[in-house]
């Protein structure tokens, strides 16, 4: 196989690859760039809907953060994942398990071990917006940086197609000038945004 | 035959052309979507680096000042009126972190600046944010939106619409392109699989 047709290959098999991400990546943009139009579709605020209910008494070692209780309650119920937890000056433990399809909040009373699971339903701009925004190796949990690894490796997959696509078009004379065109223009208009905006 | 071949031929490489010339048209906004979604990924390691003992935000005024911040302030409105009185130009967006503050940020690609405004000391302060090139390329991809009194801004949202618009379009017309080449369709195939069953597995397991 020579070089070009490794370019043309893995220009083609990446680009079926992250197909879904490349999706995710550019409807959640459109609803972040229209955010005023596509949230009067929808209301301001969704209010999470009582799921369960249960007492369940969970010890936590002494001095333990919000956080690391946050996580032992979620590992007692199982719904182990990305989440953030803190304490409200009731004393409650509020816990938001960050699921991309189904955020839950989970509220436990440390003195009755009065625990509520709500969850959000779903909306699809929040879950677009949710995935735009979910990155980072900041999580305790192996899948949440696996993840983390696909964004960086999306990231790194965009510039490969960046380069390999610039090597096709090269490789197409008849294609050349028309190319340089659009070349100059698009830099011209970026550069011109850079210096203005 | 052939001409019953014709068109199938013209749209191909209307497909083609179409895929190349979007991708090179916007290849800067291409690269700076990629490039800057790195520091958003490794936010930590790029703090720590600029962690130099400079400080992030420098003062360069600070004094008494009033606001009437009630429940039926135009917060936008007041920001204008700050921006105007205290000649601060950019782009802004306006925001309460407490409820007795209001906060008007104001940017452009390179620079960046936060008026505070605490109402319960009538006081006003504002800072400036010193350049990071981290900042600077966040700043770059979080740019959007329509909400600003500037056409250059609203011109860089349709741009930022038309990357849209165009990263669709190469899914599309990559797929179709993909379809053409008979020798690759299994090979393709089981690649969209995995990949798309990543994904999905992705949606219900994090």
């Amino acid at each position: 196989m020579n070089f070009s047709r490794i370019v043309r290959r893995t220009h083609m098999y990446l680009g079926l690859f992250f197909g879904p991400w490349i999706l995710m990546y550019a409807l959640s943009t459109v609803v972040m760039n229209h955010r005023d139009w596509v949230s009067s579709f929808y209301p301001e605020t969704v209010p999470f809907v009582t799921e369960s209910e249960l007492t369940r008494r969970i010890s936590f070692p002494e001095e333990a953060s919000p956080a690391e209780q946050g996580r032992l309650v979620l590992q007692a119920l199982n719904m182990e994942g990305a989440f953030s937890a803190r304490r409200t000056e009731e004393g409650k433990l509020v816990i938001l398990r960050n699921h991309p399809v189904h955020p839950r909040r989970i509220t436990y009373e440390t003195e009755s071990g009065h625990l509520q699971v709500e969850q959000q339903p779903f909306e699809a701009p929040r879950f677009l917006e949710r995935m735009h925004r979910r990155r980072g190796f900041q999580q305790d949990y192996l899948l949440e940086d696996v993840w983390a690894l696909s964004v960086d490796l999306v990231i790194l997959t965009m510039v490969v197609w960046a380069f390999s696509g610039a090597w096709m078009w090269w490789e197409l004379k008849t294609t050349r000038l028309w190319g340089i065109s659009c070349l100059v223009f698009g830099f011209g208009l970026f550069a011109f945004f850079l210096l203005t905006i | 035959m052939a001409n019953r071949k014709v068109p199938h031929l013209k749209f191909n490489l209307i497909v083609r052309r179409t895929h190349l010339y979007l991708g090179i048209f916007l290849l800067p906004w291409f690269l700076m979507y990629s490039i800057s979604s790195l520091p958003f990924s490794h936010r930590s390691y790029l703090d720590a680096y600029y962690d130099d003992g400079t400080p992030l935000w420098v003062s360069r005024w600070e004094g008494n000042y009033y606001i009437p911040l009630d429940t039926e302030t135009d917060h936008r409105k007041i920001g204008a009126q700050v921006m105007q009185e205290f000649d601060l130009e950019g782009s802004f967006g306006t925001y309460q972190p407490a409820p007795d503050q209001l906060a008007i940020y104001i940017y452009d690609f390179w620079n960046a600046t936060q008026v505070r405004y605490f109402h319960d000391e009538k006081r006003l302060v504002i800072q400036d944010r010193r350049f990071r090139w981290d900042h600077f390329l966040t700043g770059m991809h979080a740019r959007g939106g329509f909400q600003q009194a500037s056409f250059l801004a609203d011109l860089w949202a349709v741009i930022v619409d038309i990357v849209c618009v165009a990263m669709m379009t190469w899914v599309a017309s990559g797929l179709y392109m993909w379809w053409q080449l008979k020798s690759v369709r299994r090979s393709g195939a089981l690649v969209i699989l995995s990949g798309t069953l990543s994904f999905v597995l992705f949606l219900f397991l994090l």
